[in-house]
């Protein structure tokens, strides 16, 4: 047991320095910033692990040997408690040196006597037994604490196993729809990195995801109320399995991978021709990083990049999209940001390029990257309309969607961790809140009548049980009217 | 009445409750140190009001937001110090009789109100999306329910120390310091101890200010192990919430860590009870490392480490 706390407790600690220490995937941008700021506590945090405390290799030691100690102090202790249960309660001498004791003299004879004591503590739920011969019982009751217990720590067993297996044979990342897209869950479909559990055989589910349609609703002050994708889901075979709405606490499921609505965005429509003929033609997923200070999400405008590598020099264009024209106007005239709730009139700045693209060094879709270009031309672009880039190009706007971002993961530990999260709660109750009770009853001829002696203890709780006992002989002294005399 | 008076009645409320627990709370020293009876009523009085304006608060702050009023820190620290003065009604004053340790969980209620105004007040506000779910009110409740239990019994556990420390020190046989801890004699038989509990065996002539270190202890304890359960009910409801909000369980996001910590540590308690060696004063240690960690789960991680949470702010 003192291994398995310090373990515990070991583990506590760890968690201290995860909570202290920005962690993987948490916050990265505040790790790049102790990289650039403490070079040397970063490189000494990096090498210890402490940037993904949870995935470092003692964090998983730790936790492996909890898992051991765990096992090696419940297997004797269940062996004990099945013996326990087992056993019958044994017959003890010396009634009067215990804790609690009491003689009692009644009418009827010993053995109806002591059949009357019998029947009273088994409707009491003691377990009880005579021994052939004796006149005597021996009776116990409050195994539900030990075994309680037992549950408990058996259960928390089970829950680091689910939470292990769970993990390693599942995957979690992220996927982005523009609307009347369809999406199909595979390895290389996820936007940025997916987490791919250490035991998962590359399964992936090949279930599609085709969104109908995005819906963002606010109230008055600006506050988001509601956020809701309309999805059809498919699987591997384009067979449709169901249509969902996909709500924040709301997550839909197909084949055991589940989707959760985690953000949404703007992807205008454009189409760039070259002479006539269509270069480009689609929607662009459009994003924001971090509003300045003082601003929300709301307010400042989205940005997103056209790439033409076929050309000759290739062009990029640097797009900045309102989704509502008034925070545009709002602001050149005021000076002061305007919240876009909805589409308005959308409007485009966009700054066109040509040169080298550096594709081979830039591989992110979302930038665009100029340094190794010149400016071309730079101008504003409105809903419906075309401009001309020059060089023969026009860029036309035809469209302005959105798109969702869905949290996809799937997870088969999670109904194990589920059911040993509520048995370790079904365990702790008894565990805290129950006693073990022994009590004996001996039952010896007196004239016509009986003299019971009654000892016993409880082992933990023992106030309540003074109560107990001393309702249980006023009980036994109670012969019922018809015996009397008989 | 519209939302904008009931805000109003909720902020007046909160006020009245406020000075009434700190009323009661220097009624209840002056109690501690000269034993007068009226002065014990009269502070007690003033606990009932305050918990009845609590109440009103509370109420009148749910109305103006329309919503249940458990969305951000300020309203939670409007609950957790209801609850707290409550369960020391119900369980220390009702149950146990010990009439002597009112202002120290006063004193407790005051300052978490007093920082709830100072530095997590919010206006009454609807909920965003992630916010409004049902497990989520659910996971809320039990883990206020439970902090404020665990609360009490990190206050009980500290007055406990204290008095640990002076029946040490005492020679055996020597005189009362002070008074004596009223009504103790006659607690109800089911606050007496077990074998996961010491023996009362203080003699009167023993006894300080405060009530015996064995009541205290038993107390405390008894605070813990109803407020450990559903501590754990709560990380449990709010993984459920979790999963269903953000597609994990478990992040280690700086408030789920700091639960789970918690938790841990308050199981290092019971474990501490159940092993000989450990009773009294270093299982007490171990609570107290429980009710420090429960206060950083509480407002260290939402007002000075960021995550997932801290839009709860
Ligand atoms: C090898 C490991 C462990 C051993 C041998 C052990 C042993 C015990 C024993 C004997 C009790 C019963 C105390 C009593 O009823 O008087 C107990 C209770 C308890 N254990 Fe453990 N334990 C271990 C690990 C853990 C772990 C990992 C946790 C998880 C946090 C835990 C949480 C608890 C809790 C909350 C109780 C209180 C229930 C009670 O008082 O009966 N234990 N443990």
């Amino acid at each position: 047991m003192r291994t398995a706390l310090v373990l515990l407790l070991l583990l506590a600690l760890a968690a201290v320095a995860g909570s202290l220490v920005p962690q993987v995937g948490v916050a990265d941008a505040r790790i790049a910033a102790t990289f650039r700021d403490h070079p040397l506590r970063a490189r000494i945090f990096d090498q210890l692990g402490l940037f993904d405390v949870y995935g470092s290799w003692w964090f998983t030691m730790i936790y492996s040997l909890l898992l051991v100690s765990l096992v090696a102090c419940l297997v004797p202790r269940a062996r004990a408690f099945v013996r326990n249960l087992r056993t019958r309660p044994a017959l003890a001498r010396e009634l009067d040196a215990m804790r609690h004791y009491a003689e009692l003299a009644v009418t009827d004879p010993p053995e109806q006597a002591l059949g009357r004591a019998r029947t009273l503590l088994r409707r009491r739920l003691f377990r009880v037994s005579r021994p052939n011969g004796a006149r005597a019982l021996a009776a116990d009751k409050g195994l539900g604490r030990e075994g309680g217990s037992l549950l408990f720590h058996v259960a928390f067993l089970v829950l680091l196993v689910g939470i292990v297996w769970g993990r390693g044979t599942g995957f979690s990342g992220q996927a982005v729809i523009v609307e009347g897209q369809t999406w199909t869950e595979t390895h290389a479909n996820y936007d940025g990195t997916v987490r791919e559990g250490r035991f998962f055989g590359e399964d992936h589910s090949g279930v599609r995801v085709h969104v109908d349609d995005f819906r963002a609703t606010y109230r008055a002050s600006g506050q988001p109320s509601d956020f809701v994708t309309h999805a059809t889901l498919l699987d591997a075979e384009g067979r449709e399995l169901d249509r969902v709405a996909i709500r924040v606490n709301h997550p839909a499921e197909a084949e055991g991978v589940k989707f959760y609505q985690f953000g949404y965005g703007w992807a205008p429509v454009i189409r760039v021709e070259q002479d006539g003929e269509p270069i480009f033609d689609g929607p662009v997923v459009c994003q924001q990083d971090g509003s300045p200070e003082g601003l929300s999400q709301l307010q400042i405008p989205w940005n997103c990049v056209v790439k033409l590598p076929s050309l000759q020099p290739q062009v990029g264009i640097r797009l900045e999209l309102w989704p509502d024209r008034r925070g545009l106007l709002a602001l050149l005239e005021t000076g002061e940001a305007m919240p876009m709730l909805v589409e308005y009139a959308p409007v485009m700045t966009w700054e066109a390029f040509e040169g080298d693209l550096r594709a081979e060094l830039v591989q992110s879709a979302g930038v665009l990257d100029t340094a190794a270009m010149r400016p071309l031309d730079t101008g504003v672009l409105g809903a419906g309309e075309t401009v001309d880039l020059g060089r023969g190009l026009t860029i036309s706007f035809p469209d302005l969607r959105q798109y969702t971002v869905l949290t996809v993961s799937r997870d088969r530990g999670l109904w194990i961790v589920l059911a040993a999260a509520i048995l370790i709660l079904l365990g702790l109750l008894p565990a805290l809140y129950t006693s073990r009770r022994k009590l004996w009853v001996t039952a010896e001829a007196d004239g016509a009548g009986t003299l019971l002696k009654v000892g016993g203890f409880a082992l933990q709780r023992r106030s309540q049980f003074e109560d107990e006992f001393s309702r249980l002989v006023r009980d036994l002294r109670r012969v019922p009217e018809e015996r009397v005399g008989s | 009445m519209s939302t904008q008076t009931w805000a109003e009645l909720s902020t007046g409320a909160f006020t009245v409750a406020f000075f009434a627990y700190l009323f009661g709370m220097l009624a209840a020293f002056h109690f501690l140190a000269f034993r007068r009876k009226t002065v014990w009523a009269v502070s007690v009085a003033a606990t009932g009001l305050g918990l009845a304006a609590h109440l009103l608060s509370i109420v009148g702050r749910g109305v103006a937001a329309e919503r249940i009023p458990l969305g951000n820190m300020y309203e939670y620290s409007l609950l957790l110090s209801f609850l707290v003065v409550l369960a020391y009604l119900v369980f220390v004053e009702g149950l146990a009789r010990v009439r002597t340790v009112g202002g120290f969980v006063l004193g407790f209620a005051v300052i978490t109100m007093a920082v709830a105004v100072l530095f997590l007040y919010v206006g009454p506000a609807p909920l965003i999306p992630a916010l409004n779910s049902y497990w989520r009110q659910v996971h809320v409740s039990s883990m206020i329910v439970s902090s404020s239990l665990l609360a009490l019994g990190g206050v009980l556990t500290v007055l406990y120390l204290v008095k640990e420390r002076r029946e040490r020190r005492l020679p055996p046989g020597s005189p009362p310091i002070m008074g004596g801890a009223v009504s103790l004699d006659d607690a109800p038989p089911h606050f007496e101890g077990g074998a996961d509990e010491p023996p009362a065996a203080v003699s009167p002539a023993r006894r300080g200010w405060l009530p015996p270190s064995s009541t205290l202890d038993r107390l405390a304890y008894r605070m813990i192990a109803f407020g450990f359960p559903i501590w754990t009910f709560g990380i449990i409801t709010g993984a459920i919430w979790a999963e269903s909000a953000w597609g994990r369980y478990w992040g280690w996001d700086p408030k789920e860590t700091w639960s789970f910590i918690t938790w841990v540590v308050f199981a290092g308690y019971l474990h501490a009870r159940a092993t000989s060696g450990w009773k009294g004063r270093r299982a007490a240690i171990v609570a107290l490392v429980g009710f420090a960690s429960l206060l950083v789960t509480y407002y260290a991680v939402n007002l000075w480490i960021v995550g997932l949470h801290s839009y709860a702010t």
